[in-house]
């Protein structure tokens, strides 16, 4: 970042952060789809930090109880009342148990730890790096940025579940593996969008003006340039996060992502698949309603962003 | 014409090597362990040789790669293609892509004629009646059904429809197992069942395909509304829209005009979206126990079979490089402006 270099800057950011403040508190009074995607991100960063500390049992060791079924509908006020009032000898299982005897809410709010902060990596390096190289890219047209353009190409081409499949597979399933993937898969999207849009703002007159003054090309695309070609990278990044989200679950779902006990969606859909034979329906269809709320929460908040921007 | 075909078909050639070179490094660059893979952690050090030997891991790199293209006259390699022996199963996995290809060719193309079928009219409809009802419900449905996990959807599709009310049979498969199914001809089964007039085979394996391709439908045609509603849009807003109203056209004729010129870019999305359900091909595959090549390579990588990822890789890259060269050709039927 530029440095500060007085006081009255610092203040004058300190304003901005704060106009940012009043005006997404105001947006979201009156914009019932950004307020749901706000509550949606914040409520699975919140899980993502301390969930697996909420969870009423441990995601990675059985109970004795297995298969058994969620309390109906109907009971749970009463339940989470007995719950908190401590009149309970063991806490609900919420969403039932599965086949191991595994509590089913707990591992679900446990899960965003590693989907949310895997989906959340990936998405912000391929973001880094992708505006980085579009900028580049956009703003000094040469062979080596060309070839570069060119390897992004080759990259997009691939067939994007299988490369990931392979990357993480035979590199070792280890988060780090995943995030790398994801980053591999999703760069490329973000360099072609700077790019381009780079490449249009090139042609506006402030670039000619700074040029004519005499100022460095480097500090021209840094600090005039770039935080004028950053829009549809924020877009597409909201966008990508919800992508992100179901790739990584999507790994595990066929055996190619995080390992077992770790608590995951896409593991816990994989394993509640199997339980569809006995009739119990809870394994599955709770961890998977968890991604696709998040997912619509992130696409109502790129979508928001979009409108706000257009 | 011909020019501009033959140079597609130049560039797609050189994609698919550039493909075919890069897979072959990558996998090899990854820190897996193939070797170990097949023998098992106990093996004696000399049978871990053995094998290594065997699968030609012992060799340079470079020699591998002169061998996979069949350069060295030991085997036919890419170059007289041959994709090379799996080493699980020992197949040639030329063979094995020829009939687990198929599979997957059909249910991506039914689901994708599906999306778009409704998805055109429906994008159509609510570009012309904007904050129409239409137009509203398909904003909705956009932003739902924009990005979902299918692999979820499927199961709860799978809940719902064939185990709660019965109107689909469970997922086992693509044909009613107590059928003789068709000779394979073309490998489609929907296809070859009624080349050789078989119509229970036929109804069968529709009833059979209907829960994957809803699935695939339920979850990519709610952007292809998204985008067809855009390019509509935007051919509205146009200027030759503009100048044939002030023309004094009637509506009818403006709307025709504008048809053509939004359905032209809408045709690009074909080509976007084969390939985008060939990648949930793999987590529907999975999901509805079909052998297709999603299922294929899930199995091919988690054996670190590496002639099988490659020989995977590159066909589902060759059916969609081939999809996107035919629509690029149409397009340009369409589009005189493209041919150059």
């Amino acid at each position: 970042m530029v440095s500060t270099r007085s006081g009255a800057s610092v203040s004058s950011r300190l304003t901005a952060v704060r106009s940012v403040a009043v005006y997404v508190g105001q947006r979201a009074r009156h914009d019932g789809l950004f307020l749901f995607g706000l509550l949606v991100a914040l409520t699975v960063l919140f899980l993502a930090l301390f969930g697996e500390l909420l969870a009423p049992y441990d995601p990675r060791e059985a109970t004795a109880n297995v298969g058994m079924p969620p309390p109906p509908l109907k009971d749970w006020p009463q339940l989470a009342y007995r719950a908190l009032t401590g009149q309970l000898d063991a806490a609900p299982h919420w969403f039932g148990t599965d086949f191991y005897g595994l509590d089913v809410f707990s591992r679900v709010i446990s899960a965003p730890r590693t989907d949310v902060s895997i989906a959340l990596g990936g998405a912000l390096v391929s973001l880094l790096l992708g505006t980085g190289l579009g900028l580049v890219a956009g703003f000094y047209r040469n062979w080596a940025t060309g070839l570069l353009v060119r390897a992004s190409d080759v990259l997009q081409s691939f067939p994007v579940f299988i490369t990931a499949m392979v990357l993480v597979a035979l590199s070792g399933r280890h988060t780090g593996n995943i995030v790398l993937a994801l980053c591999l898969v999703y760069t490329p999207i973000f360099l072609r969008l700077t790019r381009a849009e780079v490449m249009g703002q090139a042609r506006h007159g402030y670039v000619e003006a700074a040029r004519a003054a005499g100022v460095r090309p480097w500090i021209i695309a840094w600090r005039h340039v770039l935080p004028n070609s950053l829009v549809p990278a924020l877009i597409q990044l909201s966008v990508t996060i919800g992508f992100a989200i179901i790739l990584t679950a999507g790994l595990s779902f066929v055996g190619a992502g995080v390992q077992p006990p770790t608590p995951e969606w896409g593991l816990m859909i994989s394993q509640g698949a199997g339980d569809l034979n006995y009739g119990w329906w809870w394994p599955s269809v709770f961890p998977g309603l968890a991604i696709s709320i998040t997912v619509l929460g992130f696409a109502a908040l790129g979508h928001v962003l979009e409108e706000a921007f257009r | 014409m011909w020019r501009y075909v033959l140079l597609r078909l130049g560039v797609a050639v050189l994609q698919l090597a550039a493909l075919a070179v890069v897979v072959f490094f990558l996998i090899r660059l990854l820190p897996a362990d193939p070797v170990a893979r097949l023998v098992g952690l106990n093996a004696s050090p000399e049978a871990y040789a053995q094998s290594e030997r065997a699968l030609g891991l012992d060799r340079p790199l470079i020699q591998q790669f002169a061998a996979y293209l069949g350069l060295s006259a030991a085997a036919p390699g890419l170059l007289q293609g041959e994709l090379g022996r799996s080493w699980v199963t020992g197949e040639p996995v030329a063979a094995e892509l020829g009939r687990a290809l198929p599979l997957t060719i059909e249910v991506v193309s039914l689901a994708l004629l599906a999306s778009l079928l409704i998805a055109i009219p429906v994008g159509l409809v609510s570009a012309a009646k904007p904050k129409g009802g239409v137009d509203r419900a398909a904003f909705v449905w956009g932003l739902f059904a924009g990005a979902q996990p299918d692999y979820w959807w499927g199961l709860l599709f799978i809940l719902l429809f064939a185990f709660t009310l019965g109107l689909a049979p469970a997922p086992l498969g693509r044909v009613d197992p107590l059928l003789v199914p068709p000779d394979s001809i073309t490998g489609l089964i929907l296809m070859d069942s009624l080349l050789q007039g078989r119509f229970d085979v036929f109804l069968s394996a529709l009833h059979y395909l209907a829960l994957p391709v809803l699935t695939m439908v339920f979850t990519v045609s709610g952007a292809i509304v998204k985008m067809v509603r855009q390019n509509t849009a935007r051919a509205l807003q146009s200027e030759y829209v503009l100048y044939a109203r002030a023309c004094g056209l009637p509506e009818r004729r403006v709307a025709r005009y504008a048809l053509r010129a939004a359905l032209t870019p809408t045709l690009t999305l074909i080509g976007i979206f084969f390939s985008v359900l060939l990648s949930a091909a793999v987590t529907v595959e999975r999901v509805f126990s079909l052998n297709g090549v999603g299922q294929y390579s899930v199995r091919s990588i988690l054996d670190f079979d590496y002639p099988a990822i490659q020989g995977a890789v590159l066909a589902v890259a060759m059916v969609a490089l081939l999809v996107y060269l035919l629509v690029d050709i149409v397009h340009a039927l369409l589009d005189p402006r493209l041919r150059g």
